[in-house]
């Protein structure tokens, strides 16, 4: 299990340099980012109360076990098989990354290129836990 | 070649006009136009030594449209192969809510109480659509909604006997309500109100993925080949104009795949292609959030368009700007920069955005008080003053002085006796605003929440065929969903007319292309 995210990091590292963009993440902003995670909000909500949607709820997703929200059904095998807990620098290199890191889940996604964006939106998700 | 070429290439740019471009941001958005043309640009035919695969008739994208225009062509006996860009079908439709908006008598609205006509119906759907829309597309639509309803449930959808009175649907277990602005002033005079929104039964409003589920089994059932993760990249077109097929990529590797009878575009509009929208809906571009699956590049509009399609309306779009729920908000009032309000603000949430982004350039407040405030802080809306007065609040907002405490007193004066002169707002809305502190929400394009998403698209017939700049159908081309333009336009007015217009065009595409006579050997 742990070879299935070595070589998707190692995909995306050579692939994409990201791992050297990851150290120089930008300072977040949770307002701004209030408006870019608004797009992932056709399949996610972080709020606690709102639960799962199209894709599992984001509520304290930090610090969590990546596919393991109780109640969703619709994880990808690649999610299942996955063995690691969500960092902002994970989904840093997730959102950067969508076809190199994790390819072959659920999440049909472009992508977003813009590191500040990237920032922002972690840092609004970082807002939601107990 | 000879060194004298005939036609002379442009000339370079020197570096002072060069610089004056940049300048201007042209340079960069001259490039990408031409990356865009260069794909789109259909292969002749005569290029093409030999057909990879072949089948009867090719889809393009794998949402409500091109999954309907399998089905259909399978059933009209043509092999059929849709082709998806992503690693998973149903296209931004598995992410919308599902609705499909269906009248004229449906047995499940007369299972719940409403009485519905074709006429009815009609009436509703022109008089709130505007000028822009398509009348012959509407009219058949409407006489055939009872027909379309049995083909969802004959798919395998399924629909509970339940009706909702929410504006939007929050319940799991309801099927129809009032998916758009029947009950909102004039349309309520102009068409009895009847509730023509269904909806599986889904929770948290994911009604789409439940749709999808169904259609994309029932293709399947019937023998429609579906292969993901391959993109059409661009057409191939006999000398005579008629398209015969289509170049492929899958893994890197391009591939030309004959589709004897008809090729369908439908991969969805073009809300994730920035140039495209910067360049046909700069309104719609300025929004957040971009609402769509990924594969809303604008692929199928642009293939259409390198063959010489006509397209139609390619500014309109959705613009959502969901103040509701909760519905207690809806006794605040909607107001411009001057104070002045200009829409019922229990008008459906597609209207309330058009009316605000195109109508008063993307900015306004919604003004509340304590008992129409929101429950707490809220990720659609953020606040942009508060204050104590009305008096105060305008001041804060530097609106003409006297403006908003002249449009709240009014507004208060009239909803004391339940009566909204000025833009009847339903009196179930109505409510003074009185209580302190008075709140104005920001409504500009750059504080709130606006899902956008594209209308525009190909020229299509009654048949869903593409039409040519010049009046004619191309021979073979076919297009459905938010690659074509249907019936959705701006304002969008009620939920499920878009889900609506893909699959019932879709299937009419389906249908025709599978039985298109005279085809070339």
């Amino acid at each position: 299990m742990k070879k299935i995210l070595f070589s998707a990091l190692l995909g995306a590292t050579t692939l994409l340099g990201a791992l050297g963009a990851r150290a120089d993440m930008p300072a977040g902003d949770a307002e701004r980012g209030r408006l870019v995670f608004a797009a992932c909000r056709t399949c996610h909500y972080p709020e606690k109360l709102v639960g799962n949607h199209n894709g599992p709820s984001l509520f304290a997703i930090f610090g969590r076990k990546a596919g393991t929200r109780e109640g969703f059904e619709y994880y990808s095998d690649t999610l299942k098989k996955a063995d690691f807990t969500w960092t902002p620098e994970l989904l840093d290199l997730w959102l950067a990354n969508p076809r190199t890191f994790l390819p072959g889940t659920a999440m049909v996604f472009v992508g977003l290129p813009n590191a500040q964006d990237r920032a922002d939106l972690i840092e609004y998700l970082k807002q939601f836990h107990d | 070649m000879s060194s004298s070429e005939f036609p002379p290439g442009p000339e370079p740019l020197n570096s002072e006009r060069r610089r004056f471009l940049q300048n201007l941001g042209l340079a960069a958005a001259g490039a990408s136009v031409a990356i865009g043309a260069s794909a789109a640009q259909p292969l002749p035919r005569r290029e093409v030594t030999q057909w990879d695969a072949q089948t009867d008739v090719l889809v393009m994208g794998s949402g409500a449209g091109g999954i309907s225009a399998a089905i259909e062509a399978r059933r009209h006996g043509a092999q059929v192969l849709v082709l998806e860009k992503f690693q998973l079908p149903g296209g931004s439709s598995s992410l919308s809510g599902g609705v499909c908006y269906l009248g004229g008598g449906t047995p499940l609205q007369k299972a719940l109480g409403f009485e519905d006509s074709v006429e009815n119906m009609f009436n509703y759907l022109i008089a709130a659509s505007g000028p822009y829309a398509s009348q012959d597309k509407i009219q058949l639509y409407c006489e055939n909604s009872l027909g379309h309803f049995q083909w969802l449930l004959d798919n395998g959808v399924k629909y509970a006997q339940r009706f909702s009175q929410e504006k939007e649907l929050s319940h799991a277990e309801d099927s129809l309500y009032f998916s758009g602005n029947e009950r909102v002033y004039p349309y309520c005079d102009i068409a009895r109100p009847v509730p023509r929104g269904h909806v599986p039964p889904a929770h948290n409003q994911t009604g789409g993925r439940e749709l999808m589920k169904c259609l994309i089994a029932s293709a399947k059932a019937l023998g429609a080949d579906i292969k993901t993760n391959v993109s059409c990249e661009r057409l191939i077109q006999e000398a005579d104009g008629s398209v015969a097929g289509v170049q492929i990529e899958e893994n890197g590797v391009r591939r030309n795949i004959r589709a004897r009878r008809g090729v369908v575009l439908a991969a969805g509009g073009f809300i994730h292609n920035p140039d495209m929208l910067q360049r046909y809906a700069p309104e719609l571009a300025k929004c957040r959030p971009h609402w769509g699956r990924a594969g809303d590049l604008g692929m199928g509009i642009l293939m259409g368009m390198g063959a010489g399609a006509s397209t139609l309306r390619m500014h309109h779009g959705f613009a959502v700007l969901p103040l509701y729920p909760p519905e207690n908000v809806l006794a605040g009032i909607v107001v411009n920069r001057r104070g002045q309000r200009f829409v019922p603000e229990d008008s459906y949430y597609g209207v309330l955005g058009h009316e605000t982004l195109f109508h008063q350039g993307g900015k306004g407040y919604l003004i509340v008080d304590a008992d129409s405030d929101y429950p707490g802080p809220d990720y659609r809306v953020v606040v942009a003053q508060q204050a104590d007065s009305v008096a105060e609040l305008e001041r804060k907002l530097q609106m003409p002085e006297g403006a908003l405490v002249q449009t709240v007193e009014y507004y208060n004066r009239f909803a004391k006796k339940n009566q909204d002169p000025l833009l009847r707002k339903n009196e179930h809305y109505l409510g003074q605003l009185l209580k302190a502190p008075f709140k104005a929400y920001d409504l500009g394009t750059d504080k709130a929440f606006y899902a956008v998403h594209t209308f525009g698209g190909l020229q299509t017939t009654l048949d869903a065929q593409v039409v040519h700049a010049y009046g004619e159908p191309i021979p073979g081309l076919y297009a459905a969903g938010r690659t074509s333009a249907g019936l959705p336009v701006a304002p969008y007015h009620a939920s499920g007319l878009s889900i609506g217009d893909c699959t019932f065009f879709g299937r009419r595409a389906g249908a025709h292309a599978a039985q298109r006579t005279g085809v070339k050997a």
